[in-house]
C-alpha cells in the first residue's frame, strides 16, 4: 500500500511520471515477491513418541537433573517434603473435610491409573494397529490386483508370439482339402472320359460281332444251299471207300 | 474449614471477577481434536469413546432424530466431564448449580416437543392420551398427561443436580465426621474413612450415570417426538 502511495504522490509531483504511475499496479505487483520462504506446515514433524520422563507423575526429569548439581540426589525430596511441612504448620494449606475426600479421590485415582495404566495405554496402541493394518491392507490388495494384471498382461502378449504356430496347422490344413478336392475331380474327370471310351469301344465290338455272325450264316446257308442231292451221294460214296482203305491199312499194321 | 457446609457450591469468583464461565469452558480443553490419521493414545481413545457411544445411543433413531447426535454427544461428554472434574478436591462443578442445568434441559426438551408439534402435529396430540382408556376417564387423563409433559424439563433438571449436589455434599459431611474422629478415636476414623472411600467411587459411578441419563432421557423424548 505504501508502495502505491509513492508511485502516485510520485506521478502527482512529476507528470512525465504519469506513464509510470499508470502502469503502476502491474508493476507492483509483479516486485511483490510470493514464497519466498520455507512452507511452514509441510512436511509436519513426527510426533515424539513417549512423552517426557517424569518422577512422581507430576515433576519432569529435567528438575532433578537441575537440583543435581547443588544439592545431589536427595535435594529435591528435601524440597519438596520441607515445602509440605511448611505449607501444613503455617495453616497455608488447612486440614478440613475436603482434605479426606482429597485423599481418598486422588489415592483412588492412583490406584487405577497404576493398575490399569499399563492395559489401556496397550488397548490404545491396538487401535491404531487396527486401524493402519486396515489401510495396509487395503494398499496391499491393491497392489495385488495391478500385479496380477501385469501377469496377465504379460501372459496374453506371449501367447501373442506363439500364434503363428495356429496359423500354419491352419494353412497346412486347408492345403491338404484343396489337394484333396483337386485329386477327387481330377479322378472324376478320369472316369467320365473313360465311361465314354468304353461306350464307344463296345459299340464298335458289338458291330464287328453282329457282322461277323452274320457273314458266317450267310456262307453257312449258302453252302448248305449250294450241296445238291447228287453231290452228296457222291461225296458219301467217296467217303466210304476211303474209310474202307484206311480200315485195311489199320489192320495190315500190328497194334503197338 | 468453609464458613458453612455450602460454601463450595457458591459460584466462584476471583478478585470479585465471576469466572464461573471460565470453569464452564474448562472440559472442553481436555477434549483434543484428532489432526492426523493415527493420533496418540489419548485421541485415540476418545475418538473409540464417542464411536462407541454414539452407535449406541443413536440406534433407536430414525433419519430425522439422527440429526440431533452432535447435540446429544457434546451433551454426554459436557455433562460427563463436568461431574469427573467436580470429584477433585477443592474443585467447583457447575452441574450442582439448578440454574445450570435448567439452563440444558428447558431449551433441549423444548426442542424436541416443537420438533413434534411441527412435523407430527396428530401424533405429538396423540401422546396425550394412552392407548385403550375407558371413556369417562379421558378428561383427567388428558390433564394428567400435560402436567406430566411440562415436568419433563423440571425434573431433567432437578435429578442432575441433586444427585450430583447430594453426592458431593455427603463427601464433604463425611469428609468431616472423618476428621472429627481422629481426635476420639482412631479405628472408627479409619472405618469412616473406608465409607469415604466407597462413597467416591459411587460418586465416579454416579458423574458418568448422570450424564447417561441426562442424555438417553432427551434422546428418549426427541424419538418420541421424530
Amino acid at each position: 500500500m505504501l508502495r502505491r502511495m509513492v508511485l502516485s504522490a510520485a506521478a502527482a509531483a512529476a507528470p512525465c511520471l504519469r506513464n509510470a504511475a499508470l502502469l503502476g499496479p502491474g508493476a507492483l505487483q509483479a516486485t511483490r515477491i510470493f514464497h519466498t520462504g520455507q512452507p511452514s506446515l509441510a512436511p509436519v514433524p513426527p510426533l515424539p513418541e513417549y512423552g517426557g520422563k517424569v518422577r512422581l507423575g507430576l515433576i519432569p526429569e529435567e528438575f532433578f537433573q537441575f537440583l543435581y548439581p547443588k544439592t545431589g540426589v536427595t535435594g529435591p525430596y528435601v524440597l519438596g517434603t520441607g515445602l509440605i511441612l511448611y505449607s501444613l504448620s503455617k495453616e497455608i494449606y488447612v486440614i478440613t473435610a475436603e482434605t479426606f475426600s482429597a485423599i481418598s479421590t486422588i489415592g483412588l485415582l492412583i490406584y487405577v491409573v497404576k493398575k490399569y495404566g499399563a492395559s489401556i495405554g496397550e488397548f490404545a496402541d491396538k487401535l491404531s494397529e487396527q486401524k493402519i493394518a486396515q489401510l495396509e491392507e487395503v494398499k496391499q490388495a491393491s497392489i495385488q490386483q495391478i500385479q496380477d494384471a501385469i501377469d496377465t498382461e504379460k501372459s496374453q502378449q506371449a501367447l501373442v508370439q506363439k500364434r503363428h504356430y495356429l496359423f500354419d496347422v491352419q494353412r497346412n490344413n486347408i492345403a491338404m482339402a484343396l489337394e484333396l478336392t483337386y485329386r477327387e475331380r481330377l479322378h472324376r474327370v478320369y472316369r467320365e472320359v473313360k465311361n465314354r471310351l468304353d461306350y464307344h469301344i463296345s459299340v464298335q465290338n458289338m458291330m464287328r460281332r453282329k457282322e461277323q455272325e452274320h457273314m458266317i450264316n450267310w456262307v453257312e446257308k449258302h453252302v448248305v444251299q449250294s450241296i445238291s442231292a447228287q453231290q452228296e451221294k457222291e461225296t458219301i460214296a467217296k467217303c466210304i471207300a476211303d474209310l474202307k482203305l484206311l480200315a485195311k491199312k489199320a489192320q495190315s499194321q500190328p497194334v503197338l | 474449614m468453609n464458613e458453612n457446609l455450602f460454601a463450595s457450591f457458591a459460584a466462584p469468583s476471583m478478585m470479585g471477577l465471576p469466572i464461573v464461565v471460565l470453569i464452564v469452558m474448562f472440559p472442553s480443553i481436555l477434549f483434543p481434536t484428532p489432526s492426523r490419521l493415527i493420533n496418540n493414545r489419548l485421541i485415540s481413545i476418545q475418538q473409540w469413546l464417542i464411536q462407541l457411544t454414539s452407535k449406541q445411543m443413536l440406534a433407536i433413531h430414525n433419519q430425522k432424530g439422527r440429526t440431533w447426535a452432535l447435540m446429544l454427544m457434546s451433551l454426554i461428554l459436557f455433562i460427563g466431564s463436568t461431574n469427573l472434574l467436580g470429584l477433585l478436591p477443592h474443585s467447583f462443578t457447575p452441574t450442582t448449580q439448578l440454574s445450570m442445568n435448567l439452563g440444558m434441559a428447558i431449551p433441549l426438551w423444548a426442542g424436541t416437543v416443537v420438533t413434534g408439534f411441527r412435523y407430527k402435529t396428530k401424533a405429538s396430540l396423540a401422546h396425550f392420551l394412552p392407548q385403550g382408556t375407558p371413556l369417562p376417564l379421558i378428561p383427567i387423563l388428558v390433564v394428567i398427561e400435560t402436567i406430566s409433559l411440562f415436568i419433563q424439563p423440571m425434573a431433567l433438571a432437578v435429578r442432575l443436580t441433586a444427585n450430583i449436589t447430594a453426592g458431593h455434599l455427603l463427601i464433604h459431611l463425611i469428609g468431616g465426621a472423618t476428621l472429627a474422629l481422629i481426635n476420639i478415636s482412631a479405628t472408627t476414623a479409619f472405618i469412616t474413612f473406608i465409607i469415604l472411600i466407597l462413597l467416591t467411587i459411587l460418586e465416579f459411578a454416579v458423574a458418568l450415570i448422570q450424564a447417561y441419563v441426562f442424555t438417553l432421557l432427551v434422546s428418549l423424548y426427541l424419538h418420541d417426538n421424530t
